[in-house]
């Protein structure tokens, strides 16, 4: 009969699961006694080099192996709290984004590197490009160790650059006022001039180019500045005389087909623009109101421990070992579009060839990435988001617009601080 | 007929979205980049194929396919009995209360299971059961709607049947399994299709639950896979159209069975 | 059905005195019937949602423990208009309520419609079925990519066969009527089948016989399949209303919510709230899910009464 059909096949089914549901979870969620349980947000292309780096470290047979695990960035932060606060299935060893460090520890959920670091010598400010190593420095203990320094720069059209801007990167240096010649005389040929990309870092560069921050002491966020109106109406000011591309056209797509010369994007969507045919693409800093003062905004990925009582002294010094290789190995890493932040990858020869690399080479540079590590920077970006689009393309008032933000982010601190 | 010409109609602007995707996943990714508008590839490649279903490292297609076929066929199963049941109880069964808690259960279903994520990702873990199929199986078959679908189907049953059966001497049983199951066939076919493609489709849940990349169901699986492809819509889309494959053949089963006429009206004789 | 009143009076005998008999057992199997999925229900729905109400009387980061604090966001959202919540209630709510009002009614209409054309059993019936079908069986992400590229100012193939310039993403009123196609092309796969099974089991004879007095299509259409179909239908408007109420996955990826927030849906804000990039402000997410859901309710309530079955 059918009905006893259906009771048998799921009592059957049932036990299928209890088996095969018993044994896949003692295997996996929790870290098993001599398992370093590794969790980052690599999910993209770039978690097969991170992979990479794993898969060697443990071939060296360590006492501790590494066990890796990419989980997608919304969902890991979002269980992270859950996770901390059970006691159980803790990871050891976490990358998270710089930004989100000073939140962790107000709320006392890591543990600190100092007793640790005497061991290591190596692991040390002068062997780590200083904006990422400055990050982990909270409250005069060490908090996280760099694992690279991220920044948002710009990709240009060298045959474009050559026939509309030829002499612009002599200096090194694309300026505003460069690029804006370039597409006045572009945009007869139907050439767009500068693409509009991720509108969060274009804003914040500018701002910070132009002086302003996003927070005056740390607490306090300030958004609504003359030097925000004045960036978001350098933004605007592109659209408007059709340097930038129009509303609603994907500047990715008229940069890959070769109809953009500038393109603002992260180092780490090299790879990807390497399957565009017929593109010959540069790259060089993020473009500068002036060559005096260079910002590229910068965001850093970093390796957390959250506590976790259980973890063993021995365990945690199998941690500080793999972070030593890893300080010393990065060069996987670096192929997937990255800057590494431990300098020993500049004596890497292949290293210096690759495009990104000249950020971190020269010294003065290296000044020039600047990390928003603002305790809200969450808070502040969410606005952001919203915000420069709608304003760079004449939906709303400026004026309003900004104070709107600026009201939001301090409403948001505010009922947190309740 | 009218009918058809409407339906012609409506089936091009149908039409038209699933062609375009259908034709995307054959075209090359920089085709695609220099020439968007054109609906025809220029050149067919099946490349979009093979890398989606053959790159198994970091996105092992075959083994979210098999997960997300247990997955949903437990759940199928799990709430096909759970819901003939509790169908049945609610329309069928007379006892104190019995629709005020049914209004109960409908209210409780409106609040939108947003903030519900982390009390129940707090209870999967109570049980043990991260990272395990029980915890995509089980919280599923908990919802509410299905039993007010099979209720409404219930309630067009007329309960002479019920009657002429218990005059017979039919326990209450007997009656759920003899006489009512077979009635409603069409509409718990319904009810396994949806169950199925919801649970197949659903990538929320699975991807808080499952830590392994090895453990995911397909659909979440295949977002990550997005991922991996940023800029890439080819591969994206192939990734979409092989993720709806089981669900329709799934669908072309049960076609012939949920079209079959509930036939009550014809039956209705002393 | 034909009993005559001695074999009636019979059965109310044997009934009521099965019924003395068997009071205890019958008293205890309903609960059997329903039970199994009360208990699922209050173990991974009941307490969730219990305590998801109690999130909303609690400040609270989702790290440390929530702090209670009383009607404190009831009255942030809905009182003090100085508040940024306030603003997003206000403005996620009403962009929530115009999405359901422009959605919903084709959202049944569109597949009534289909589901009435199918049942005069065209030819290709089969293949037409298939086709308004498939759609629903796509995950949210790949329908918003297609459209995505689709209505793409630049690049997509509508602009370019319509030979305008429209910006359908990011402009009103385009982003609406592109939402409404999205969702009526993605969802209506599901309660066109519902309707095909609900009008597969009218009577012929009904038709016919209304066919002997004369009435034309339209009528029976009115008197005979709508009347028939009543349970279905109730079924389908209140499931299709609580979805769409819920809406998310479109305006977030099409959208992105602009422009200037008029597409932004009020669970976008209670996500930003509760999930967002920055510190969690869970308490006054779970508040405003709360009247979100108080809202479906009273909108179900009303459907409901209008178009329950009297019996």
């Amino acid at each position: 009969m059918k009905k006893k059909a259906v009771l048998m096949f799921t009592i059957l089914f049932v036990f299928a699961m209890a088996l095969s549901g018993c044994n896949s979870s003692s295997s996996s969620s929790g870290s098993s006694k001599n398992e370093i349980l590794f969790w980052n947000p690599f999910t993209g292309p770039d978690g097969e080099n991170m992979k990479q780096i794993v898969d060697e470290y443990n071939k060296t047979n360590p006492e501790f192996k590494v066990k890796n695990l990419s989980i997608a960035e919304g969902d890991m932060y979002t269980k992270i709290p859950t996770v901390v606060n059970s006691g159980k299935g803790i990871p050891d060893l976490t990358i998270v984004h710089a930004e989100r460090i000073k939140q962790f520890v107000d709320n006392d959920m890591l543990t600190p590197y100092d007793d640790l670091l005497a061991d290591y010598p190596e692991i040390k400010a002068e062997n780590y490009v200083p904006a990422g190593w400055n990050i982990g420095d909270i409250d005069g203990s060490r908090y996280s160790v760099p694992l690279d320094v991220h920044s948002f720069v710009m990709y240009y059209n060298k045959e474009l650059l050559e026939k509309y801007a030829p002499n612009a990167l002599d200096d090194n240096v694309i300026t505003f006022d460069e690029i804006r010649e370039a597409g006045e005389r572009s945009k007869k040929d139907g050439i767009t001039g500068f693409g509009l990309t991720w509108t969060r870092p274009i804003f914040l560069s500018i701002y910070n180019q132009l002086g302003g921050d996003i927070t005056s002491d740390g607490e306090t966020p300030t958004l609504n500045t003359p030097e925000a109106k004045e960036a978001l109406e350098l933004i605007k000011g592109l659209v408007d005389d059709k340097i930038a591309n129009k509303d609603g056209e994907d500047p990715g797509q008229l940069f890959q087909s070769g109809k953009a010369i500038f393109y603002p994007e992260g180092i780490w969507m090299q790879n990807g623009l390497n399957e565009a045919k017929n593109l010959n693409w540069g790259l060089t800093n993020f473009p500068q109101i002036s060559p005096d003062n260079i910002v590229n905004w910068t965001s850093s990925h970093q390796f957390v421990m959250f506590k976790d009582e259980n973890r063993s002294e021995e365990k945690t010094k199998g941690m500080m070992d793999f972070l030593d290789y890893v300080r010393q190995h990065s060069l996987p890493w670096a192929k997937a579009g990255q800057n590494p932040a431990a300098l020993e990858t500049l004596e890497d020869s292949e290293y210096k060839e690759m495009p990104q690399s000249f950020l971190v080479e020269d010294p003065e540079l290296q000044k020039s990435l600047k990390i928003f590590d603002y305790k809200y920077n969450g808070f502040v970006v969410e606005e952001i988001d919203k915000l420069v689009g709608d304003a760079a393309f004449g939906k709303l008032d400026i004026d309003e617009g900004l104070e709107k933000a600026q009201k939001a982010i301090e409403d948001k601190i505010a009922t947190n601080k309740k | 007929m009218i009918s058809l010409i409407f339906l012609l109609f409506m089936a091009f602007i149908w039409l038209v979205p699933l062609l375009y995707t259908f034709l995307t996943t054959f075209k090359n990714e920089s085709d695609i980049q220099s020439n968007p508008f054109t609906i025809l590839p220029i050149n067919w490649v099946i490349g979009n194929y093979q890398d989606v279903l053959f790159e198994n490292t970091s996105a092992p297609v075959a083994k979210w396919f098999m997960n997300s076929l247990i997955i949903s066929v437990s759940q199928t199963v799990l709430v096909l009995v759970i819901v003939s049941f509790a169908g049945y109880g609610y329309s069928r069964m007379k006892f104190k209360g019995r629709d005020a808690i049914f209004i109960f259960l409908m209210a409780t279903m409106m609040f939108p299971a947003v903030v519900n994520l982390i009390p129940l990702y707090k209870i999967i873990d109570t049980l043990g059961w991260v990272n395990s199929y029980f915890a995509a199986i089980v919280p599923g078959a908990a919802g509410v709607f299905n039993i007010f679908l099979v209720r409404q189907f219930m309630q067009g049953i007329p309960k002479d049947f019920d009657e002429s059966a218990r005059v017979d001497g039919a326990s209450e049983f007997q009656i759920f399994t003899k006489l009512i199951l077979p009635l409603i066939r069409p509409v718990l076919t319904v009810v396994a299709l949806f169950t199925f493609t919801g649970s197949w489709n659903d990538f929320l849940w699975p991807s808080i639950v499952f830590n392994d990349i090895e453990k995911m169901p397909i659909t979440p699986g295949l977002q990550l896979l997005q991922g991996m492809y940023a800029l890439d819509i080819a591969h994206a889309l192939t990734g979409a159209l092989i993720a709806i494959v089981p669900t329709f053949i799934l669908y072309l089963f049960t076609q012939k069975y949920f079209m079959e006429s509930l036939s009550l009206s014809s039956g209705v004789k002393g | 059905m034909m009993i005559n009143t001695g074999e009636n009076k019979e059965v109310n005998m044997s009934s009521v005195m099965v019924g003395k008999s068997n009071k205890k057992r019958l008293n205890l199997s309903p609960y059997l019937y329903i039970g199994p999925h009360l208990i699922l229900f209050a173990v991974f729905f009941l307490f969730p949602t219990l305590y998801g109400v109690y999130i909303s009387f609690t400040n609270w980061d989702l790290i440390g423990d929530p702090e209670f604090v009383g009607l404190a966001n009831y009255t942030e959202i809905l009182l003090n208009q100085d508040s940024t919540f306030y603003e997003q209630l206000r403005i996620g709510l009403g962009n929530t309520f115009k999405f359901v009002i422009f959605t919903v009614p084709f959202c049944i209409i569109v597949p009534l419609f289909l589901a009435a054309g199918l049942n005069t059993k065209p030819k290709g019936m089969k293949f037409f079925q298939a086709l308004f079908y498939m759609p629903s069986l796509f995950s949210v992400s790949a329908v918003m990519i297609i459209f995505a590229m689709l209505f793409s100012v630049s690049f997509g193939p509508i602009n370019h066969y319509l030979n305008v310039d429209t910006n359908w993403l990011s402009t009103q009123p385009y982003a609406w009527v592109t939402l409404v196609i999205v969702t009526v092309w993605w969802t209506i796969g599901a309660n066109m089948i519902i309707y095909q099974a609900a009008l597969n089991g009218i009577s012929k004879d009904l038709y016919e016989a209304a066919s002997i007095d004369g009435a034309n299509n339209v009528q029976k259409f009115f008197k005979i399949t709508l009347p028939s179909i009543r349970a279905q239908i109730l079924y389908t408007v209140v499931i299709t209303t609580i979805a769409q109420f819920n809406v998310y996955g479109q305006p977030l990826m099409l959208t992105k919510g602009g422009p200037t927030s008029s597409t932004t849906v009020l669970l976008m804000y209670i996500q930003e709230n509760a999930f967002g990039s920055g510190i969690s402000i869970a308490g006054i997410g779970a508040a405003m899910a709360v009247i979100l859901g108080i809202c479906i309710m009273v909108v179900s309530a009303i459907q409901f009464f209008f178009l329950r079955q009297r019996d």
